[in-house]
């Protein structure tokens, strides 16, 4: 609790301090925020430090993730405990210097290192692996054969271009050029010269609805180089597109979505250490799939579902009733696309027998096994 | 008039607007009241996101009764376009205007200022938020969550001027700068432009006690006892771990028709009875059902 009761002395200085406080602590918090937070001082007063702790919340935040950042920050700072020495300032901010070592990473979505290997990444910086070489390298690089510190780097470049693709895929949206509905308020414009006779026709495009995506990721132990990358990436497409429904499966199913939802990528991973999903076990594609069908069949819809397998077609259980349960799928999709992470291996052959029941239901297979691959999907969705 | 200076947004401080908003019937606890309340004095937008049925979209309605003021409601869907949010041309009344002014002998540019002024434009939502002569409005934007990036962006022009742009009129400037509230579900994440032009408040479930009183307050007739039981009983089946947990919205419903039914308690029966207030789909009934009435009713019962 905020035992700072009535505070007299809460000076712009201190606003501003508390702000670069809370910037430093992973609140993004601009210039304009911090303007907005004066604002906001000057307009609630010093009265009551719980109405200005609401107010500065209000104005800092914005998210609920933010706030309970927020919420830790203002504690720390403004309830300096008994034991600091008073100053001329009573409310004087913490050494901002330790905060320093618990900096968050701003960029940090994608990864999930802890705040200690944090001063690393510094030195290092984001910046010095964006180069044009590194960033070719590692977009080509096996996900399998990566090493550790390249892995940050990836991430971080994925995470730019992954949110790229959500925006081009976007904006794709918009020039597509299918003639619907006449569009009267250009006609009128465009013939006001003819008396108003609606001689030019102008049309207005309708844009087509976004796809609605389904995605089941194999978590199973053959593939395990690859899916905790592959987690990430569903994660950042659950984010930025909506209608995304995902599911994990190893010998059984798992839904993922509402684990997904709108929360940071390592709060939402260290949740899903805690669901009984059988990571790394065995594979039963059919009995998950049967179990998709049973349950959640309802969430395809024919016209715009994608069906997203991540999956290298490892089958213990029986092939039959894997491309049963597929092509019943199939029937209820547009299109069953399956990204196969051994697929960039050289000479492989899908001639597992799970993978080659499978393949006469598969619209689009391809690879999945780097991050070029990942972003070569956005052609198909 | 005097009563509407008392309530005008000049001299509101965050206790009255609790106390205002009370006696409107909506029961606000302080935090979201201090955002409020920056509201009214930094006259920046509000995003209020929180799981739906929690009020989101009541503190909109209850914030322009407080004022004294119109309350103007966008409700945002998927392929939300500008043309219904914000203006559009009557063309049928053009076309007709068109055809009569074809004899009269006015050049093509007097004609073309005639079908192009006020007298044709249908006002959508956002256009009539600044267009207030006495008083600003209140802007409820509900659930923008559900429209496009695109409009979200055209927002944000909104949002920070105020000011709205016809190619074929000019620019339309606000008088009287509007109370805008955002809702939003979280059904997607918002674009960070958006966020940063807002305030921002996270409404989450409320206590027992806060819930108790908006019951109070919304159901003036209901037994002490019978509210006590249904809200206890709504607190138990969020715990369940529902696809859709019950919102305050849902305990009100569910105390109501307990009301209609002539219920003076809750039993077994009774939740049965009302289960659909509670629970919209198929598999949170059978969560409920499987919880079993002895967690709930034992839950119930009041403290002697």
């Amino acid at each position: 609790m905020i035992r700072v009761t009535a505070e007299p002395s809460v000076t712009a200085e201190t606003i501003v301090e508390f702000c670069r406080f809370a910037r430093n602590r992973g609140l993004s918090v601009s210039v304009q925020e911090t303007l907005g937070a004066l604002e906001a001082a000057s307009a609630i007063g010093a009265a009551n430090i719980n109405d200005l702790r609401f107010g500065l919340r209000s104005v800092l935040c914005s998210s609920k993730e933010d706030c309970d950042l927020f919420e830790e920050c203002f504690e720390a700072f403004w309830n300096a405990g008994p034991t600091e020495p008073s100053s001329s300032d009573c409310l004087h901010p913490r050494d901002t210097r330790r905060s320093e070592i618990t900096r968050r990473n701003p960029q940090g979505m994608m990864s999930t290192r802890s705040s200690g290997e944090d001063s690393s990444s510094e030195r290092f910086g984001a910046q010095a692996v964006t180069g044009a070489s590194a960033r070719e390298r590692l977009a080509k690089a096996d996900f399998s054969e990566l090493q550790q510190t390249d892995m940050a780097a990836l991430e971080q470049i994925a995470l730019r271009l992954f949110k790229q693709m959500a925006c081009r895929l976007a904006r794709r949206r918009r020039i597509s050029t299918l003639q619907g509905q006449v569009d009267l308020r250009r006609t009128i414009r465009r013939n006001i010269s003819r008396g108003g006779e609606p001689i030019n026709l102008r049309f207005r495009e309708r844009r087509p609805r976004p796809h609605r995506l389904v995605t089941l990721l194999d978590i199973s132990g053959s593939m395990s180089p690859y899916s905790v990358f592959l987690m990430k990436f569903l994660f950042v497409l659950q984010k930025h597109f909506r209608n995304v429904d995902t599911f994990f499966f190893s010998t059984s199913l798992f839904e993922i979505t509402p684990l997904f939802h709108s929360r940071r990528l390592h709060d939402a991973l260290h949740d899903l250490s805690q669901i009984p999903a059988g990571w790394a076990g065995g594979t039963s594609i059919g009995g998950s799939l049967r179990e998709f069908n049973l349950l959640h069949r309802r969430k395809l819809r024919s016209s715009d579902t994608l069906f997203l397998i991540l999956s290298d077609g490892w089958e213990t259980g029986d092939p039959s009733l894997l491309s049963a349960e597929l092509s019943r799928v199939k029937r209820q999709v547009r299109r069953v696309i399956w990204l196969n992470p051994l697929l960039g291996m050289k000479d492989y052959q899908p001639l597992t027998a799970g993978m080659r029941a499978a393949l006469r239901h598969i619209d689009v297979f391809a690879s999945a096994h780097n991050l070029e691959s990942l972003l070569a999907l956005e052609r198909h969705l | 008039m005097d009563s509407h200076r008392d309530s005008s947004a000049a001299n509101l401080t965050v206790d009255s607007l609790i106390s205002g908003l009370e006696s409107v019937g909506y029961v606000i606890d302080r935090s979201l009241a201090t955002a409020v309340f920056l509201v009214t004095k930094l006259r920046k937008p509000i995003l209020v996101e929180g799981q739906a049925g929690l009020g989101k979209t009541e503190l909109a309605k209850a914030l322009a009764a407080l004022l004294d003021t119109r309350l103007i409601r966008l409700q945002c869907y998927e392929g939300l376009d500008v043309n219904s949010a914000v203006y559009e041309w009557n063309y049928q009344k053009q076309l007709l205007a068109i055809k009569i002014e074809e004899s009269s002998n006015q050049s093509v540019e007097e004609k073309e200022r005639h079908i192009f002024s006020r007298e044709f434009l249908l006002e959508r939502p956002l256009l009539q938020s600044i267009q207030a002569e006495d008083r600003s409005p209140v802007l409820l934007i509900d659930e923008i969550d559900r429209a496009d990036e695109a409009f979200e962006a055209f927002l944000l022009e909104l949002l920070s001027d105020f000011q709205i742009t016809i190619p074929e009129m000019g620019t339309i400037r606000a008088k009287y700068v509007p109370y805008v509230v955002l809702t939003s579900n979280r059904s997607r994440e918002l674009g960070d432009a958006l966020k940063r032009r807002c305030l921002y408040q996270w409404i989450d479930y409320p206590s027992l006690e806060k819930e108790m009183k908006i019951v109070r307050t919304r159901l003036p007739g209901i037994e002490e006892q019978l509210a006590r039981q249904v809200v206890a009983y709504v607190h138990t089946v969020r715990t369940l771990n529902l696809g859709k947990p019950p919102g305050v919205a849902e305990t009100l419903d569910c105390a109501e028709a307990m009301r209609v039914l002539g219920k003076t308690h809750l039993d077994e029966d009774a939740v049965r009875e009302t289960l659909g207030c509670i629970s919209k789909s198929v598999e949170d009934d059978a969560k409920i059902k499987n919880a079993g009435m002895s967690t709930f009713l034992a839950s119930e019962r009041p403290p002697l």
